[in-house]
């Protein structure tokens, strides 16, 4: 388990992360949430011991995390980087050995992952060659080369087309079920809410939320019932506590009786459709960080 | 240290493939054959061709074609198949003028022949050199001022290259992945490494050009005795000079992220190199002058004075000794305060870093 606890880190008298804490267990996928200049990237930065802490610790199932713990890891920087002029093939297997691998394990692991990744015809390539979506797969296949032990990925999704955005989500779901801890940065919360166990929404370098997404949700005490009538005059639900947008479709906040708002909807015209819904993600990130 | 090595690895691949490497090489081991060849072309013959009518005379310096009768070798002169036709005792015919030196050659012939039929037996002279051997001074003073330009390129060249790739990793931020996965002191010290084996092979290509042709010439009798110790010395001055400059050399390129940045910051370490440059050249013109004897034992001069120094006179053995135990220490000193700035600059990406904010307190 990959647990931080309270770190600090202050620039000058800006301070970038005041007290973050939380924990990602075997398995689960982290999604790291927040807006530019939050503190996802400088809390990321201090997991992979590339830039320090003022205070605070990050430790790996219960030990302060060190340098041959993290050299287990794969790590996807903010500010991408490759060598340019290597080849797409040579430049993993590289990484690979670097990171420990023989070179006849680096060899294979990097042919998985550019036959997986959709490389093979540029992996003789130089870097510089390739469009920006498949030097983003290389950077993503030199994070994944050595079969590491948690995944820290630093908006790994940004820049890349839907197919890419597919192959990546498959990658990582089966590091994770194969109970490798993944963190990854988003702004595509769709994406995390779909991919994601849990969820950290960090603002101005303090965590205003983390936790299972579902236990978010249910945290979240407004709760939202959409009613959609067809043929309703618009004001069918005056005298009802709820706030009508649109021509037909009703948001109401949880004090209403949902009984007498269906009896009156009923009434006024054809019901297409009646539920409570699950506040999305978005909404939750809003409420969150305002 | 096996990734220490993978890094060096990584950097020789990556160079030796380039077409620049390649062409470097090549023009260097051209330039320096074509150097050793160079005294071939302004010395004259080796051997002149005479014709002779009678008994040959003996001597190294002629090759004797027989012609039965004066006319016959008259007109084997005027046809130049000859350069000079001995036809009598004290007769000679020539082409025009007789070449200066052929016409010493047989005119000492001439005389003892003389001397021998009056009975005189002749002792040759004596010579007994005092203070520096002066036989090869001038081809000391050659291989001194081809070793200064060799040194001087083959460290900037090398240095340089370190710089940029220093600059290459933390502009592209790669710096940020390879640290999570090797020391700051594997990554520079496998790029120092390999970028230095890269130099060595370069060196080694220079000198073994530069004796090859000179052996292939049959010039190799010119040559002062103990090059296999000049040549031995020349690459481990190299390679002192090396560390030292590179250290240098990573320590200012960690500073910036940006190519273009790179030659202002590289000043120091630059005109460091440029002074070596200049005091080894005038210990090249002036290898036994106070200057030069006491350039030759400071670091980091002594990197490429002393090579140039030992190439153009005889230096007693404590010199050099005493010059490399300075150097040696010079070197890692260098070594462990650039690899320190390294350390502490290279993740420090954007603006220049400032000397003062990395070097000192940690």
């Amino acid at each position: 388990m990959l647990e931080i606890h309270d770190l600090r880190k202050t620039y000058g008298d800006k301070t970038a992360l005041d007290g973050v804490s939380f924990a990602v267990r075997p398995g689960e996928m982290f999604g790291f949430v927040g807006a530019n200049g939050a503190g996802k990237t400088t809390t990321m930065r201090i997991v992979m011991g590339v830039l320090q802490a003022d205070s605070g610790s990050v430790t790996w199932d219960g030990t302060p995390l060190g340098f041959p713990e993290r050299r287990t890891f794969g790590y996807m920087p903010e500010e991408r980087g490759l060598y340019q002029k290597m080849k797409v093939q040579e430049q993993i297997v590289y990484f690979g050995r670097l990171h420990g691998l023989s070179a006849t394990a680096a060899a294979r692991a990097a042919g998985d992952l550019v036959e997986r990744l959709g490389l093979t015809e540029r992996a003789g390539d130089a870097v510089e060659a390739l469009s920006l979506g498949n030097q983003q797969r290389v950077q993503l296949a030199v994070a994944l080369v050595h079969a590491p032990t948690a995944l820290v990925l630093d908006e790994p999704f940004s820049g890349l087309d839907p197919l890419a955005v597919d192959a990546l989500a498959e990658v990582l779901e089966e590091r994770s079920n194969a109970g490798v801890p993944v963190i990854f940065s988003s702004h595509q919360l769709e994406l995390v809410e779909r991919m994601c166990d849990s969820v950290g929404i960090i603002s101005a370098g303090r965590m205003v939320a983390s936790g299972p997404v579902d236990e978010l949700r249910s945290r979240e005490g407004r709760r939202t019932l959409r009613v959609v009538v067809r043929g309703a005059v618009s004001d069918w639900a005056a005298g009802l506590p709820v706030t009508v947008e649109g021509d037909r479709q009703v948001l109401i906040t949880s004090e209403g009786d949902e009984q007498a708002i269906l009896r009156a909807a009923v009434q006024a015209g054809q019901v297409e459709h009646f539920g409570w819904e699950q506040p999305t993600l978005t909404e939750i990130f809003r409420e969150a960080v305002a | 240290m096996s990734d220490l090595w993978l890094v060096a690895q990584r950097e020789i691949n990556v160079r030796i493939r380039t077409r620049g490497f390649l062409i470097s090489l090549a023009v260097s081991a051209v330039l320096v054959a074509g150097l050793a060849f160079l005294p071939k072309l302004f010395s004259g013959p080796d051997t002149y061709s005479v014709g002779v009518v009678g008994t040959a005379p003996q001597s190294a310096e002629l090759e004797v074609t027989p012609y039965p009768d004066e006319a016959a070798a008259r007109q084997a002169v005027l046809d130049e198949k000859v350069d000079a036709a001995l036809v009598g005792p004290g007769k000679v015919i020539a082409n025009g003028e007789l070449n200066q030196k052929l016409g010493l050659v047989l005119d000492n012939l001439h005389r003892s022949e003389q001397l021998k039929a009056a009975g005189v037996t002749l002792q040759p002279l004596q010579v007994e050199s005092v203070g520096a051997d002066a036989r090869y001074q001038g081809v000391r003073a050659g291989i001194a001022s081809l070793l200064v330009m060799t040194l001087f390129f083959l460290l900037i060249y090398s240095t340089m290259y370190v710089a940029m790739g220093v600059v290459e990793e933390k502009g592209s931020r790669i710096v940020e992945l390879l640290l999570t996965s090797v020391r700051p002191w594997q990554l520079l010290g496998g790029k120092i490494v390999g970028l230095g084996l890269l130099g060595l092979i370069n060196l080694v290509v220079v000198i073994v050009a530069g004796l090859g042709t000179s052996y292939a010439a049959g010039l190799a009798g010119d040559l002062p005795p103990g090059m296999a110790g000049i040549a031995v010395g020349t690459v481990v001055w190299f390679l002192l000079g090396y560390a030292f400059f590179a250290a240098m050399a990573a320590a200012f390129g960690s500073l910036v992220s940006r190519q273009e940045e790179l030659n202002s910051v590289l000043t120091p370490m630059t005109m460091t190199l440029m002074v070596t440059y200049l005091v080894a050249f005038l210990a090249a013109a002036q290898p036994t002058g106070v200057p030069a004897r006491i350039l030759s034992l400071v670091p980091p001069f002594s990197s490429m004075v002393m090579p140039v120094r030992s190439a153009a006179t005889e230096v007693p053995l404590w010199e050099i000794g005493l010059a490399g135990v300075l150097m040696v220490a010079a070197a890692a000193g260098v070594l462990v305060v650039g690899a320190r700035i390294y350390e502490r600059a290279v993740l420090r990406t954007g603006a220049r870093v400032k000397l003062g904010e990395v070097v000192g307190r940690p």
